[in-house]
C-alpha cells in the first residue's frame, strides 16, 4: 500500500499536476472569474503555444544538451511565414510548409555542427541564436509584417469548441507526437539512450551524429510550429517573437521532472509545468500584481523544481543503495 | 643512473626550447588574434576614411574597454568550467543600484562605485553559493537567477532610468587621456594587468585554475573547492558590475534596458571575447590578454562594418558567425598542436 | 582454425612502448586467459582488438580472415563482443531494450516492437539463466545481473569471440561461480572466450589456455594451462618467482600512533573501524574490490561524514571535515586514480607538485612566484628523479611513472606526517614500481607514517610491515608481515573468507 503510494509519486507528472489543480482551485475561490469561459480560452491559448516551445527544448534536454537558439528559430520562421504570404502572396498552407522547412533546416544545421565538431551545444546554439536573430532583424529591419491572412488570424483567435481555442490542436498533435516519439519510436529511444549514457549508446552501435542532428531538427520543427502559432495569435509577424522563450522553455521541462543531464524526460510533466507557469502568470494579471514579478516567479520556479528533482534523485540513490 | 642525462630539469638545449617556444607563440591564439587585428585595422584604415579619426579611435577604444570587461566577467567563471548567464542582469542591477545611490541617496561617487561593485559580488556570491550547495550545473542556476535578478530590478525601478546622475559620471564616459584614449579603456587595461597578476602570482588565482581544471583532484590536494568556486562567481559579479558602471558612464544614465531583455544582450560579447581569446570552456585555463584581444577584434570588425554601412542587424549575424568560426578555428588549432605533440 | 589470432602486434605511445611484438590465439570452444600486471599492456591489447587504438604493426585475423576494426561498433558487427569493466548500459532503459539497443527498428521513425524485442531478449536471458522480466529497468538489477545483461548483449550480436575484461572484479564469489557456469556452457557451444583477470584462482578454475604479458611483451603466448602451475604463471607475470621478499621484516616501532581510529563509522558505510598507524611504520590495508579501503581513506580525509567513534591524530582527538583540514594535520593522500583525482593533467609539473604548498609559500598578501615554488619543490622532484623537459611541461605529457612520482612528490613537499598511498603501482612500469617501493621504505625510515592500500598481494607482502584486512567496510583482522608470502597470503585470505563462510 505504502509502496504503491510512493510509486504514484514517482511519476513525474503527479507533483506538478497536483500543484496545478491546487492552484486552479485556490485561485478560483478568490477570483471566480478565473474559471470564466473567456479566461479559460486565454489560458489555453497561452498554454498551447508555450507547450510547443517547451517540447522544442525538451527534445534537446533529452539528449543531454541545450538549445539557446530555440527562440531565434521561432522568430525567424514567424517573420518568414508572414513575409512569404505578404510579399509573394503564397497561400497560408504552403507558407506553413515553408515555415516547417526553415525551422527543421535551421535546427538540423545547428545539430550537424554540434555533432560533427563535438563543440558544446551551448556555444554553437549561442552562435546560432545571434546568426538567426541577426538574419531576422536584417530582413525586417526590426519592423513587423502586417500581412497576415484572415484565416491565419482566425486560427489563432477563434474557438474550436466552447472555450477551447483552435491553437490547442497543434499542441495536442505535437504533445502526443512527442510522447509517442519518446516512448515508442526508435529515434526517441536513441535520443534518450544517448542522453542517459552516451558511451553505452556509441558502443552499442547507435549513430550518435545522426541522432543529434535528428534531435535538433525536431527542436527546430517545434520552434517553427510555435513561431507560427504566435503569428496567428498576435495577428502580426513580430520580429521580437522568440525573444522571451529561453527561460520558460527550460522552466516547464524542469518543473516536469526532466533530468538536465539527459536521458529522462516527461511530456505529461512538462505539460503541467507549462500549466503552472500559465496559471501563475494569469493570476498575477487577475490580482493586478506587477507583471514584472512574472520574471521573478519564473526564476524561482526553476530553482524550486531543480531542488525537488535533486531531492528525488538523492532519495532514489538511497533506495538503490538499500536494495 | 645513466638516465640522469635525460633528467632534463637541467638538460634541454636552450636553442631547442626557444625553437619550440617560437613555434608555440606562432600557433598561439593571442598571436593569431593580434595578426587578425592588425590586418583588419590596416584594411579599414586604408579603405575607410574617418576610421582613424581621433573620435573614431576614441569610441573604438571605449567600446573595447567595455566589451573586454564583460568578457573578463564571463572568463572569471568559465575558469570553473561553468558559466554565468546572469552577467548582464548583474551588470544592470549594479548599475541601477549605483544610479540610486548617486542620484537619489546622494552618496558620493567614491563610495557609490565600490558599493555598486560590492553589490555585484554579492549577487555573484548568491549564484556561486547555490551552484556549489545544490550541485546543479551553473547553466540552469544562473538561468533562474538571471530571471530573478532582472525581475526584482525591474519591479523595484518600475523600468525607470536614473538619468540625472552627477555630472562626473557622463564626463567620465567622455574623458580622454593621451590623445584619443578613453579613460574607460585605461581602467580596463589596469584590470587586465591586475587579473593577469592575480591568476599567475596569487594563491587564490592559482587555486581557481586548479579547481576549474579538475575539481576532484584539487579537492584531494587540500583546496577548498567549494569556496573557490564561490569566489569565482563573486569575481564575475564584481567585474560584471564594473562593466555595468562603465556602460552607465558611456550612456550618462543608468538604464534598465541597457543590456537588453534580462541582460541577454551581453551574452554574445561575454562569450565571444574569452572564446576568441583561447579560454577553455571546460575550465582550468584562462587568457586575460586573449580576452582583451578578442574584444578588440570584435569591436574593430563591428566599427569597420558599421562605417561600411552594413546594417547593424547583419553585424549581429556576423558576430554569431564569428563565434562559430572562432570555436572551429580553436578546434583546428588544437588538432595541429596535438599532431605536433605540443599538448 | 583459430577464432581470433593476434600476430606480432606492436604499439607505441609517446614515451612508452605499450606493446612489443605481442601474439595471442583464441580458439572456439575454449576459454583463454589474458594475464599480466597493471601496465603490462592488457588493456592496450584489448583496445587494439576492438579498434579503439590502431596497431603500429602486426595483424589480427578472425577465422583466418584479416580484420581491422575502426571502432567497437565494427568489432561487434564483425562478431567480436566485449564486456568492458565499466558498465555500459543505459540504466533507465529496460533489460530487453539494452540487449537490443542497436536493433530497435529498421529506421529512425520505426515504431519499437516491444513484445518482439522482449521475446528476443528473453531468449538470451534464458541462455544466461538470468531470471528477470525483460521489461525490468536495468537500474533495479544487481551488479552481477547487469554483468550478465552485458554478456547477453554481446552474445545477441552473434559474437563468436567474447572478451571479458575483469568480469569478476565487483562480484561475490558465489556470483562469480554462476558466471563461470555460464561461460563454460558458452564455451561448450563453441564460443571463443577471452578472460582478463587478476585472480589466479579463477584463471585456473575456468581457463584452458593462457597468454601472459609482461612489460608489453609476451611472457608466454597461448600456452596450455594444464602444464603450468601457479608459481609458473606468477613467475611469468612478475619475472621472478613469487617468494619471500628481499626486504627484511621490520620491527614495529614503539612510538605512539600518529593516526588512530577507534570504533570509527562513516556515512560511506564503514562500521567500527579501529586501526593505528605509527610514525616510521608502513601499515597495509588489504581487501578485495569494494571492500571499502579507498573509501576509508577518503572518509578519514573528510569527504564522508563521521557517524561514530573517534579519530585521533598525534594523540589529539580531532574532527576532519575537508582535505584542507587533513593537510593541516599533516595527512596526505595519493589517489589510485591519478588522472581523475591525483593530478591536474592540463597544468604544469610545477603547478601539480606545488599545489599543496601554495598557501604556505605565499606572502602575507597571498602573492607567490614560480621561482619560490620551484626552489621548494624542485629538490623533491630531483630527488625522486622525475624526468621532465622542464617544470613548465604539461604533466599530461609525462609517462605514468613520472606522473605518479609527482603525485607522491607534492605530499613530500608538503612535509606530511602521514601519507596514505592508494594503489601506487597502477599503470606504471616495473622499474618505477620498484623505485616507489624503495621510496615508501625510505619515507618510513625517516619517520613518516604510511598507510598503503593495494590489491596486489605481492606488493603488500613486499612493502608493508603489518596488514590490516578489510572486507565489507569492516576491519577483519591484522596480520604481521614476516615477508613469507605463503603464510601471509593464507592468513589474509583466511580473514576474508572466514567472514564469508560464517
Amino acid at each position: 500500500m505504502a509502496l504503491s503510494f510512493t510509486r504514484i509519486f514517482d511519476n513525474d507528472w503527479v507533483g506538478p499536476g497536483l500543484v496545478s489543480l491546487a492552484a486552479i482551485i485556490g485561485i478560483s475561490i478568490f477570483q471566480p472569474s478565473f474559471l470564466s469561459p473567456f479566461n479559460i480560452f486565454v489560458l489555453l491559448s497561452a498554454i498551447a503555444v508555450n507547450m510547443v516551445i517547451a517540447l522544442g527544448q525538451l527534445v534537446i534536454i533529452g539528449i543531454g544538451q541545450m538549445n539557446l537558439a530555440l527562440g531565434a528559430f521561432g522568430g525567424l520562421v514567424a517573420i518568414s511565414f508572414v513575409a512569404v504570404m505578404e510579399l509573394y502572396g503564397v497561400p497560408p498552407f504552403v507558407a506553413v510548409i515553408i515555415g516547417f522547412a526553415i525551422g527543421t533546416l535551421a535546427g538540423g544545421a545547428s545539430g550537424f555542427v554540434i555533432a560533427r565538431t563535438g563543440i558544446s551545444a551551448f556555444i554553437i546554439t549561442l552562435a546560432g541564436l545571434q546568426i538567426f536573430k541577426g538574419i531576422n532583424l536584417g530582413i525586417t529591419e526590426a519592423q513587423p509584417f502586417y500581412g497576415v491572412p484572415q484565416s491565419v488570424k482566425d486560427f489563432g483567435n477563434l474557438s474550436m469548441l466552447g472555450p477551447i481555442p483552435w491553437l490547442v490542436l497543434p499542441m495536442l498533435i505535437a504533445s502526443i507526437g512527442m510522447w509517442y516519439l519518446f516512448t515508442r519510436l526508435r529515434i526517441g529511444r536513441y535520443i534518450l539512450a544517448i542522453g542517459g549514457n552516451r558511451t553505452a549508446a556509441e558502443l552499442s552501435g547507435i549513430n550518435v551524429t545522426a541522432t543529434v542532428i535528428w534531435a535538433h531538427a525536431i527542436s527546430g520543427l517545434l520552434a517553427a510550429t510555435a513561431g507560427m502559432m504566435l503569428v496567428a495569435r498576435l495577428q502580426i509577424g513580430q520580429p521580437t517573437i522568440g525573444d522571451d522563450w529561453l527561460i520558460s522553455s527550460f522552466a516547464a521541462p524542469v518543473i516536469g521532472g526532466a533530468v538536465l543531464a539527459g536521458g529522462h524526460v516527461s511530456v505529461a510533466g512538462t505539460f503541467f509545468g507549462v500549466v503552472i507557469i500559465a496559471i501563475i502568470t494569469q493570476a498575477l494579471v487577475l490580482f493586478a500584481i506587477d507583471p514584472f514579478v512574472v520574471q521573478i516567479v519564473l526564476g524561482g520556479l526553476i530553482l524550486w523544481a531543480v531542488g525537488i528533482n535533486r531531492l528525488r534523485e538523492l532519495r532514489v540513490a538511497k533506495l538503490n543503495e538499500r536494495a | 643512473m645513466t638516465d640522469a642525462t635525460s633528467n632534463i630539469l637541467d638538460e634541454a638545449t636552450p636553442e631547442h626550447r626557444r625553437g619550440s617556444g617560437l613555434m608555440r607563440l606562432a600557433l598561439s591564439n593571442e598571436f593569431g588574434l593580434a595578426l587578425l587585428i592588425a590586418l583588419a585595422f590596416g584594411i579599414f584604415a586604408m579603405t575607410l576614411p574617418g576610421f582613424t579619426s581621433p573620435f573614431s579611435l576614441f569610441t573604438i577604444g571605449r567600446q573595447i574597454g567595455i566589451d573586454t570587461m564583460i568578457g573578463l566577467a564571463m572568463m572569471a567563471v568559465i575558469v570553473t568550467g561553468g558559466l554565468d548567464l546572469s552577467v548582464g542582469a548583474i551588470g544592470v542591477c549594479a548599475a541601477m543600484v549605483f544610479g540610486y545611490l548617486a542620484q537619489i541617496a546622494g552618496v558620493p561617487l567614491p563610495l557609490a562605485i565600490p558599493l555598486a561593485i560590492a553589490f555585484g559580488s554579492v549577487l555573484g556570491f548568491i549564484n556561486g553559493y547555490v551552484v556549489v550547495r545544490s550541485g546543479v550545473h551553473s547553466f540552469i542556476i544562473t538561468l533562474a537567477s538571471m530571471s530573478i535578478f532582472f525581475g526584482i530590478m525591474i519591479f523595484l525601478t518600475q523600468a525607470q532610468s536614473f538619468n540625472a546622475l552627477p555630472l562626473a559620471v557622463p564626463a567620465m564616459g567622455k574623458l580622454r587621456v593621451g590623445g584619443p584614449i578613453s579613460i574607460l579603456l585605461i581602467i580596463t587595461l589596469v584590470v587586465c594587468a591586475a587579473l593577469s597578476i592575480f591568476y599567475r602570482y596569487t594563491t587564490l588565482g592559482r587555486q581557481m585554475l586548479a579547481a576549474g581544471a579538475n575539481a576532484r583532484a584539487a579537492e584531494l590536494s587540500g583546496i577548498r573547492t567549494g569556496r573557490i568556486i564561490i569566489a569565482c562567481h563573486m569575481l564575475t559579479g564584481g567585474l560584471a558590475a564594473l562593466a555595468g558602471l562603465m556602460l552607465t558612464a558611456r550612456t550618462g544614465a543608468a538604464v534598465p534596458s541597457m543590456a537588453g531583455h534580462l541582460g541577454q544582450d551581453w551574452l554574445l560579447p561575454a562569450f565571444l571575447a574569452p572564446v576568441l581569446g583561447g579560454t577553455l570552456l571546460s575550465g582550468g585555463r584562462v587568457s586575460v590578454i586573449g580576452t582583451l584581444l578578442g574584444a578588440a577584434f570584435v569591436t574593430i570588425m563591428t566599427s569597420g562594418l558599421l562605417l561600411m554601412r552594413v546594417g547593424e542587424f547583419w553585424i549581429l549575424a556576423c558576430l554569431g558567425l564569428m563565434l562559430l568560426l572562432a570555436v572551429l578555428a580553436d578546434r583546428l588549432r588544437h588538432q595541429v598542436l596535438r599532431a605536433r605533440g605540443m599538448i | 582454425m583459430s577464432a581470433l589470432q593476434v600476430s606480432h602486434v606492436s604499439k607505441a605511445f609517446p614515451g612508452v612502448k605499450a606493446l612489443d611484438d605481442v601474439s595471442m590465439t583464441l580458439r572456439g570452444g575454449s576459454v583463454h586467459a589474458l594475464l599480466g600486471e597493471n601496465g603490462a599492456g592488457k588493456s592496450t591489447l584489448i583496445k587494439i582488438m576492438t579498434g579503439i587504438h590502431k596497431a603500429d604493426s602486426g595483424s589480427i585475423t578472425m577465422e583466418g580472415k584479416p580484420v581491422r576494426f575502426g571502432n567497437p561498433r565494427q568489432a561487434a558487427a564483425g562478431g567480436l563482443g566485449v564486456v568492458h569493466q565499466e558498465r555500459n548500459l543505459v540504466t533507465r532503459f529496460s533489460v530487453s531494450e539494452n540487449i537490443m539497443l542497436d536493433r530497435l527498428g529498421k529506421h529512425s521513425l520505426s515504431s519499437v516492437d516491444y513484445p518482439a524485442i522482449a521475446a528476443e531478449a528473453a531468449r538470451w536471458l534464458k541462455l544466461l539463466d538470468l531470471d528477470v522480466d525483460p521489461s525490468t529497468p536495468v537500474s533495479r538489477l544487481s551488479v552481477a545481473q547487469m554483468q550478465l545483461v552485458e554478456i547477453g548483449k554481446a552474445l545477441s550480436l552473434q559474437s563468436r569471440v567474447l572478451l571479458l575484461d575483469e568480469p569478476t572484479a565487483s562480484l561475490t564469489p558465489s556470483e562469480a561461480q554462476v558466471l563461470f557456469r555460464i561461460l563454460r556452457r558458452l564455451r561448450d557451444d563453441g564460443v571463443a572466450i577471452g578472460f582478463v583477470s587478476h585472480k589466479l584462482e579463477e584463471v585456473f578454475d575456468i581457463c584452458d589456455t593462457v597468454t601472459v604479458l609482461r612489460d608489453g611483451r609476451n611472457a608466454c603466448d597461448s600456452a596450455g594451462l594444464k602444464s603450468l602451475n601457479r608459481d609458473d604463471v606468477v613467475q611469468m607475470m612478475i619475472g621472478r618467482a613469487e617468494r619471500i621478499s628481499k626486504r627484511a621484516a621490520r620491527s614495529k616501532p614503539a612510538t605512539a600512533p600518529y593516526l588512530e581510529l577507534q570504533d570509527y563509522s562513516s556515512t560511506a558505510g564503514h562500521k567500527d573501524i579501529s586501526l593505528a598507524v605509527r610514525p616510521g611504520e608502513i601499515l597495509g590495508l588489504y581487501g578485495l574490490v569494494g571492500a571499502g579501503r579507498s573509501e576509508l581513506a577518503k572518509a578519514v580525509l573528510g569527504l564522508s561524514g563521521q557517524t561514530g567513534g573517534e579519530i585521533r591524530v598525534a594523540g589529539r582527538h580531532v574532527k576532519i571535515n575537508s582535505v584542507a583540514e587533513a593537510l593541516a594535520l599533516g595527512i596526505g593522500y595519493v589517489s589510485e586514480d591519478r588522472k581523475a583525482e591525483g593530478l591536474i593533467l592540463l597544468h604544469s609539473v610545477l603547478a601539480n607538485a606545488g599545489i599543496t604548498v601554495w598557501k604556505r609559500l605565499a606572502n602575507a598578501l597571498g602573492f607567490l612566484r614560480d621561482a619560490t615554488i620551484a626552489s621548494h619543490v624542485g629538490p623533491v622532484l630531483k630527488k625522486l628523479e622525475v624526468k621532465t623537459p622542464s617544470l613548465d611541461q604539461t604533466i599530461g605529457n609525462l609517462s605514468g611513472g613520472n606522473q605518479q612520482k609527482v603525485s607522491v612528490a607534492k605530499w613530500i613537499a608538503a612535509g606530511v606526517k602521514l601519507l596514505i598511498i592508494d594503489e601506487p603501482s597502477v599503470g606504471i612500469d616495473i622499474k618505477t614500481k620498484a623505485y616507489l617501493h624503495d621510496l615508501i621504505h625510505e619515507l618510513a625510515e625517516s619517520g613518516t607514517a604510511v598507510l598503503l592500500i593495494t590489491s596486489d598481494l605481492t606488493e603488500m607482502v613486499d612493502v608493508a610491515d603489518r596488514v590490516a584486512v578489510m572486507d565489507g567496510y569492516r576491519i577483519q583482522g591484522l596480520v604481521e608481515n614476516d615477508r613469507n608470502y605463503e603464510r601471509v597470503s593464507t592468513a589474509i585470505m583466511g580473514l576474508i573468507h572466514g567472514r564469508k563462510a560464517a
